[in-house]
């Protein structure tokens, strides 16, 4: 069967699967439509219905969730996440395995097309080393699509390994990487 | 204990699949992640004989979330997986999210058959399924002739 355990390097697999069979949007349809809609439905219910405090209930939002290596933090009028090890693509790298050429892609492929239904935009940044930030808030709230600045000592962009490879930034849902599109 | 929320994720790919390209794209997907992906798990099947085959399938259902199963070698050349309560249907039939999710694919327990058939047959094993919906038998058998790849 296909489990759980060891669903991520099914995932991963996956994902490389469709783009050799049907290209690259057709990846994109996959995360965009049956990922974000019906996979993490559950995530969309809480965030359609409780916005900020939805995305506190589904990504959690207390220190200890420090230990399973991320920090979520409820703000007044924003969403945000230091990721410092992913354990998605932590367990890829520790196998050494890259089946698909983007394998991080994936949270913004579905995620964002939550956000957009649900009124939120995204600043998001990921190192392809298990490292990312996210900020959600509300599109009445959104101001210049500047980097929010740093936030404290806990900001995964302070950490010593955070410049490594190649980076790929969202500001207000929109890519500022080419190969994204814009 | 893994989590069992990618059920939900397996499920909805199976969905995908068949909603986007039939179900004979599903099948296709299916088999190439046997044949292709597990590849290497089928040659390490057939090098470690059935005791590897129960060895690794008793190991992998203890890590999965609410499953019962009895993995065991009625013979020299066999191993059957006596699937109890399969993981999968139970998480979306009783988590705490299925009722936000669609039930289980009408195909979803077939992946276990041709996942599995297409990764062990070149390596000169049957494998076979009976039941389904939430309980099932599995059962890896070794043939007496394998195919003219698995012996090279």
């Amino acid at each position: 069967m296909i489990g759980v355990q060891d669903f991520i390097r099914y995932y991963d697999w996956t994902f490389e699967y469709i783009r050799r069979q049907s290209g690259e949007e057709a990846v994109e349809q996959y995360w965009a439509e049956s990922i974000a809609f019906n996979s993490q439905n559950h995530a969309n219910v809480l965030i359609q219905g409780n916005g900020l405090q939805g995305m506190a209930e589904y990504w959690g939002h207390t220190l200890d969730s420090e230990a399973a290596g991320f920090r979520a933090e409820l703000k007044e009028d924003y969403y945000r996440i230091d990721m410092y090890e992913c354990p998605s693509k932590g367990s890829l790298i520790q196998i050494d395995q890259e089946e698909y050429h983007d394998y991080c892609q994936h949270c913004m492929g579905w995620i964002k097309p939550i956000m957009d239904q649900a009124g939120f935009v995204i600043d998001h940044e990921h190192n392809h080393h298990g490292q990312c930030w996210w900020e959600m808030r509300a599109v009445n709230q959104a101001g210049e699509d500047s980097e929010p600045p740093i936030r404290d000592a806990g900001d995964v962009r302070l950490r010593e390994n955070w410049q490594q490879a190649q980076h790929d930034r969202w500001l207000g849902s929109r890519s500022v990487d080419p190969k994204n599109g814009v | 204990m893994a989590h069992g929320d990618f059920y939900f994720t397996i499920n909805a790919t199976f969905y995908h699949f068949t909603e986007k390209w039939g179900e004979q794209a599903i099948i296709d997907y299916w088999r190439a992640m046997g044949s292709q992906y597990l590849r290497p798990l089928g040659a390490r099947f057939q090098a470690g004989g059935p005791a590897s085959i129960a060895g690794y399938w008793s190991e992998y259902f203890a890590g999965e979330p609410g499953g019962e199963v009895v993995v065991s070698q009625p013979d020299a050349d066999s191993v059957l997986i006596d699937v109890q309560v399969c993981p999968a249907i139970r998480w979306l039939k009783e988590s705490k999210d299925a009722a936000t999710h669609p039930p289980a694919h009408p195909m979803y327990c077939q992946h276990c058959l041709h996942v599995n058939q297409a990764m062990i047959e070149p390596f000169g094993y049957s494998f076979e399924l009976t039941g389904g919906g939430g309980s099932c038998q599995q059962k890896f058998t070794r043939t007496p002739n394998p195919s003219q790849e698995s012996v090279q």
